[in-house]
C-alpha cells in the first residue's frame, strides 16, 4: 500500500511539542507507522530530555509496586506515602497481632460474663494490649530492620511515634469495641483508657534506658502485681479503675512522656545489645 | 579530608572488652578491616555506622562528631551501611525493601525515590527481580540487596561488614568490582577475614585484634611486614609460628627461620598470621 499524503509542519510541530489534540496524534502515529519518509522527519525534532521523560513515566507506571492492603487503607485514610511504607513495615500491624489481641479480647469478655466479678480480667489485660504492640513495633529483637533504620537520619523518635500512634489506635479501637459489650456500668468501657496510656508511656519512657521489650515485660509484670489485690475474693474488681488508681495513671503518663521528651536522643542509638 | 578517624576507642559489654583502644583513619579508596572472628571488627563498623556510643575514646565521621545528636544526623545523611547480618521484610519485594530504607533515608518525594531505587538495583543487577519477594531471593542476591541499599543517595561514606561472606567465587568478584567502583571518589570501610579481598581490592589495610589496632598501612607494607620469614621445607618444623601442608607435599612455614631455611616470597596471608602470632586453627591444611 503507498502513502498518499504526508504530514504537514503544523501537525508535525504539534505533535512533538505535545499539544496536538487526542485524535491527530493518533492519525500521526498510524501515519509515521507507514511512512519512512515522515519518519524521518520527525525523528530529529523530538527533544531527547523529552522522549527520557515519557519513557521513565512508563517505567514508573508498570514498575511501581502495587500498595500492600495495610498501605492502601492508610492511603485512602489520607496517610502520605512514605509514611504509609513505614507503617507497612511495623511488626506489630500484621494479620498474627491483630488475632492474638482478638483472643485476649475475645477471653476477657468470656470472662466478664461468666463471673460477676470476671470483669477485673478484662481490666487488668486490656491496658497491657497497646503496651505489647508498641513495644514489639520498633524493638530490635522484632524489627529486623532496625539496625538499618537505626543507622538511617529518619528520626527514631519520629518513627516511633508514628509507629506507636498507628498501632494504639488499631489496639485502642478494637479494645474500645470490646469493651461496650462489658457488662454493668457504661462508664467500664473507657475506665480501661488511662491506664493503657499511662503503661505505653511508661514503656516508651523505659526504653530510653532498656530494651524495648523488656521494658514492657517489666511494666506489665508490676501492673499485674498491683492490679492482683482486685482478683481476691471480697475485695473490690474495680479498684484498678476507680478515680485513685486514675489518678495515678495520669501522674504516670505526664512523668513518663516528660522523660521521653527530655530523653528522646536515646531512641537514635542502638539499646541493649552486644552483637 | 579523612572519612573516619577513631581514636583509642573502648567499648565494653560488662568485664569484656570488644574494643580495647582501637585506632584507625580511613579516607577516600577502600579500607580493609582485617581480623579473626571475635576481633571487634563488628563493634567498631557499628560504632563508625553511628549505631553504637562508644565509651571511651574520640570518633570523627566527615570532620564531624556522632555524639553530638544534630551532628549524627548529618553524618546519616551521608553514610551507607551494610551490617553483618542486614534484616530484611521478608514479605516485601525487593523493590519495598529498598525503597522503605529510601524513605528512612529521607527520600520522601515517591518519584524521586524510585527512580534512585531502580538505579540502585540495576547497579548491583537485581532489577529483574524487583518484584520479587525477598523471602524467595538466593543468599547472594541479598547480599546484594544488602549492597543497593547502602548505595542509596551516592553516601560519601560506605560502611560494609563482610560484604563478600557467603559469596561463590564469581559473585565475589562482582562484588569486589562495585567496591572498588565506589572506592574510586569516596570512603569506603569494609571488614572481612579473607585476606584475598583484601590484596584484590583495597588500598589501605588495618589488622585488629582483640579489640586493638596491630597493623595500620597499605597493602604491600604489610606484606613486607612477612619478608625473610616464609620458607618451605620437605618436613614439618615445629618451631615455626605456623605451618601448613601444601599440595605439593612440600610444608608451608611463618615464623623465625631457621639458617639456611629455603625462603619464598610472603604473602598477605603469612604477614597476618605473623601479626596474629600465629594461629594454625585460622589456616586450612
Amino acid at each position: 500500500m503507498s502513502v498518499t499524503w504526508h504530514l504537514d509542519d503544523d501537525a508535525l510541530d504539534s505533535y512533538v511539542a505535545g499539544s496536538a489534540p487526542p485524535a491527530l496524534a493518533a492519525s500521526v502515529e498510524a501515519h509515521v507507522l507507514a511512512c519512512a519518509g515522515c519518519r524521518e522527519r520527525l525523528v530529529p525534532a523530538v527533544a531527547l530530555p523529552r522522549l527520557d521523560r515519557i519513557w521513565d513515566d512508563v517505567v514508573e507506571r508498570i514498575d511501581a509496586p502495587v500498595p500492600r492492603p495495610v498501605e492502601r487503607l492508610l492511603l485512602r485514610l489520607g496517610v502520605r506515602d512514605d509514611t504509609a511504607r513505614l507503617l507497612a513495615a511495623t511488626p506489630s500491624l500484621r494479620a498474627a497481632w491483630f488475632l492474638s489481641v482478638f483472643a485476649v479480647l475475645g477471653l476477657a469478655l468470656l470472662s466478664a460474663h461468666a463471673t460477676d466479678r470476671g470483669v477485673v480480667v478484662f481490666l487488668a489485660l486490656a491496658p497491657l494490649l497497646p503496651v505489647a504492640g508498641v513495644a514489639m513495633s520498633y524493638s530490635p529483637l522484632t524489627d529486623p530492620v532496625h539496625e538499618l533504620a537505626t543507622a538511617a537520619p529518619y528520626s527514631s523518635l519520629r518513627l516511633l511515634v508514628v509507629r506507636s500512634a498507628a498501632v494504639l489506635t488499631a489496639t485502642v479501637l478494637l479494645a474500645g469495641a470490646a469493651a461496650m459489650l462489658l457488662p454493668g456500668a457504661s462508664w467500664l468501657a473507657v475506665a480501661w483508657l488511662l491506664p493503657a496510656l499511662a503503661l505505653t508511656a511508661g514503656t516508651l519512657a523505659l526504653s530510653t534506658w532498656f530494651e524495648p521489650l523488656h521494658s514492657a515485660l517489666g511494666l506489665a509484670t508490676l501492673w499485674l502485681a498491683v492490679t492482683a489485690p482486685a482478683f481476691a475474693p471480697n475485695s473490690d474488681p474495680l479498684l484498678v479503675v476507680r478515680s485513685g488508681a486514675q489518678l495515678a495513671c495520669l501522674a504516670v503518663l505526664v512523668v513518663a512522656l516528660g522523660t521521653v521528651a527530655v530523653r528522646r536522643d536515646a531512641f537514635s542509638l542502638s539499646m541493649g545489645r552486644s552483637v | 579530608m579523612t572519612a573516619v578517624r577513631a581514636q583509642e576507642l573502648v567499648k565494653a559489654y560488662g568485664r569484656k572488652r570488644a574494643l580495647d583502644g582501637v585506632t584507625l583513619t580511613a579516607g577516600t579508596g577502600v579500607t580493609g578491616l582485617l581480623g579473626p572472628n571475635g576481633a571487634g571488627k563488628t563493634t567498631l563498623l557499628r560504632a563508625v555506622a553511628t549505631v553504637l556510643a562508644p565509651d571511651e575514646g574520640q570518633l570523627r565521621l566527615l570532620g564531624m562528631d556522632p555524639s553530638d545528636p544534630k551532628q549524627r544526623v548529618e553524618i546519616r545523611r551521608r553514610l551507607g551501611y551494610l551490617p553483618q547480618e542486614p534484616g530484611f521484610h521478608r514479605s516485601f519485594s525487593t523493590f519495598e525493601m529498598v525503597d522503605y530504607v529510601a524513605v528512612l533515608k529521607e527520600q520522601t518525594e515517591r518519584r524521586a525515590r524510585h527512580d534512585e531505587v531502580r538505579r540502585v538495583l540495576e547497579l548491583v543487577g537485581l532489577q529483574d527481580v524487583s518484584s520479587k519477594k525477598v523471602r524467595a531471593l538466593s543468599g547472594g542476591m541479598r547480599r546484594r540487596l544488602g549492597l543497593a541499599q547502602a548505595l542509596l543517595g551516592e553516601p560519601e561514606l560506605l560502611v560494609l561488614d563482610e560484604p563478600t561472606a557467603g559469596l561463590d567465587p564469581e559473585q565475589r568478584m562482582r562484588f569486589r568490582d562495585l567496591m572498588s567502583q565506589a572506592g574510586e571518589d569516596r570512603a569506603v570501610l569494609l571488614s572481612t577475614h579473607q585476606t584475598e579481598d583484601v590484596a584484590a581490592l583495597c588500598s589501605s589495610v588495618v589488622v585488629v585484634d582483640r579489640g586493638r589496632t596491630l597493623f595500620t598501612g597499605t597493602v604491600p607494607s604489610l606484606v613486607a611486614v612477612a619478608a625473610g620469614r616464609v620458607w618451605v621445607d620437605e618436613v614439618r618444623d615445629p618451631s615455626a609460628l605456623a605451618g601448613w601442608r601444601l599440595g605439593s607435599g612440600l610444608f608451608h612455614h611463618v615464623g623465625n627461620p631457621p639458617a639456611g631455611a629455603q625462603l619464598v616470597d610472603a604473602t598477605l596471608e603469612d604477614a597476618y598470621l605473623l601479626l596474629l602470632g600465629g594461629q594454625p586453627a585460622q589456616v586450612a591444611a
